[in-house]
């Protein structure tokens, strides 16, 4: 099914399919690329929301304080440096860097203390700790994100891939209203070009789910809704997050721990989506902003 | 099987006692303690256990369905009323 799954994806000249889980575009569909995401910040211009670019890492502390590391082992990649020691780093540079499968004999590492984002969303929690909220506040960025997978397909399940967010602080009313507001401006747009979606509860791909106590509260109190094509691939979701991120780093709106909720996009799946539903000519594509 | 009142009065205790949220004055019967993560994740096993011990029955997790643990009426309404499935 998968080998099925790449050729499909790979007969398109402007896409590479690097085999550890990552794409190039050009042409054509990196047109596609900006097109999709120009949607998505024109939504975003929706609720004026403040569009933000992060680095690629987070503190491993910030993730850390959201439990990150019991919740998703599976899914972390973490940035590694040498040990700056001179001995160590000789006994790199003289000695054998690469073995016959390809993965570098590493020398001692440095202490690891950041992480590959996995989430767009998570960098604005740490950067707005401490604030008081006098009114909802809107946000958006675009990221790269990182997520270690069994295995990988072509625009589907990529170990790096592009998500952006819209997002709200507020009160539970504020979030509430905005993601409303937004499955119905989505769903329209579905409508209104052909996509043939539908919306599912959904839970997080949490490690050992069966054991973790989060996954159940999810099971109980669903928060996430997914934008689900051809009943199996999830190109989008809307999640709740109440007051976890609000209570996390102390961010309050109305004298409470505030809180949140996102409206999320991968993009690479909008492009296989798209390529799927509407083909491979530019010429059939409906048209975006 | 207890009366109803003893009940309720066990389940409340249980989230006053668990939960550093809320005070007496304010939990309600219908008020909805997981969304308003009066009561957490990480308190959600212990609640699990205190309905077992409580209603003299083993829980399967597996069969929990949204919306049972919502508010303390839920709770009742799902483990203790006649004819509760336990889910």
């Amino acid at each position: 099914m998968n080998v099925e799954r790449q050729r499909s994806a790979s007969r398109n000249r402007n896409h590479h399919w690097y085999e550890n889980g990552q794409s190039a575009f050009a042409g054509e569909l990196l047109e596609l690329f900006h097109g999709i995401d120009a949607l998505f910040l024109s939504w975003a211009g929706e609720c004026d929301a403040a569009e933000y670019a992060f680095p690629t890492f987070l503190p491993a502390a910030s993730l850390a304080k959201l439990d990150y590391f019991r919740s998703f082992p599976h899914l972390v990649t973490f940035p590694v440096t040498l040990d700056a020691d001179e001995d160590n780093l000789s006994r790199f540079a003289e000695g054998e860097p690469m073995d016959q499968s390809g993965a570098v004999n590493l020398a001692r590492l440095a202490p690891v203390c950041d992480v590959l984002t996995p989430a767009a969303c998570y960098h604005f929690y740490p950067l707005f700790k401490g604030d008081v909220l006098d009114g909802p506040r809107y946000v958006t960025t675009r990221a790269t994100c990182f997520r270690r997978e069994a295995e990988y397909v072509p625009l589907e399940r990529q170990w790096s891939f592009s998500m952006r967010e819209i997002v709200c602080l507020g009160t539970a009313a504020e979030v509430t209203a905005f993601l409303d507001g937004y499955r119905r401006r989505i769903s329209a747009f579905f409508d209104e070009i052909g996509l043939g979606i539908e919306w599912k509860e959904a839970t997080d791909p949490f490690f050992n789910a069966p054991k973790n106590p989060k996954y159940l509260m999810q099971k109980l109190d669903p928060v996430k809704t997914e934008m689900v094509f051809q009943d199996r691939l999830a190109i989008g979701s809307i999640n709740f997050h109440r007051n976890y991120f609000g209570e996390a780093f102390e961010i309050t709106r109305a004298k409470e721990a505030t809180f949140s909720g996102c409206v999320a996009f991968g993009i690479e799946r909008w492009i296989h989506a798209w390529l799927t539903q509407f083909g491979h000519d530019a010429k059939h594509w409906p048209k975006l902003p | 099987m207890k009366a109803e009142t003893d009940i309720r009065g066990a389940l409340r205790e249980w989230v006053l006692k668990t939960s550093t949220k809320i005070t007496a004055g304010e939990l309600k019967d219908d008020m909805p303690i997981i969304e308003e993560r009066i009561i957490t994740s990480l308190q959600i096993m212990d609640l699990i256990l205190f309905l077992e011990q409580l209603t003299g029955r083993s829980i399967d997790v597996a069969q929990l369905r949204p919306g049972v643990f919502r508010s303390i009426d839920a709770i009742y309404k799902n483990f203790f009323e006649d004819g509760s499935d336990e889910r």
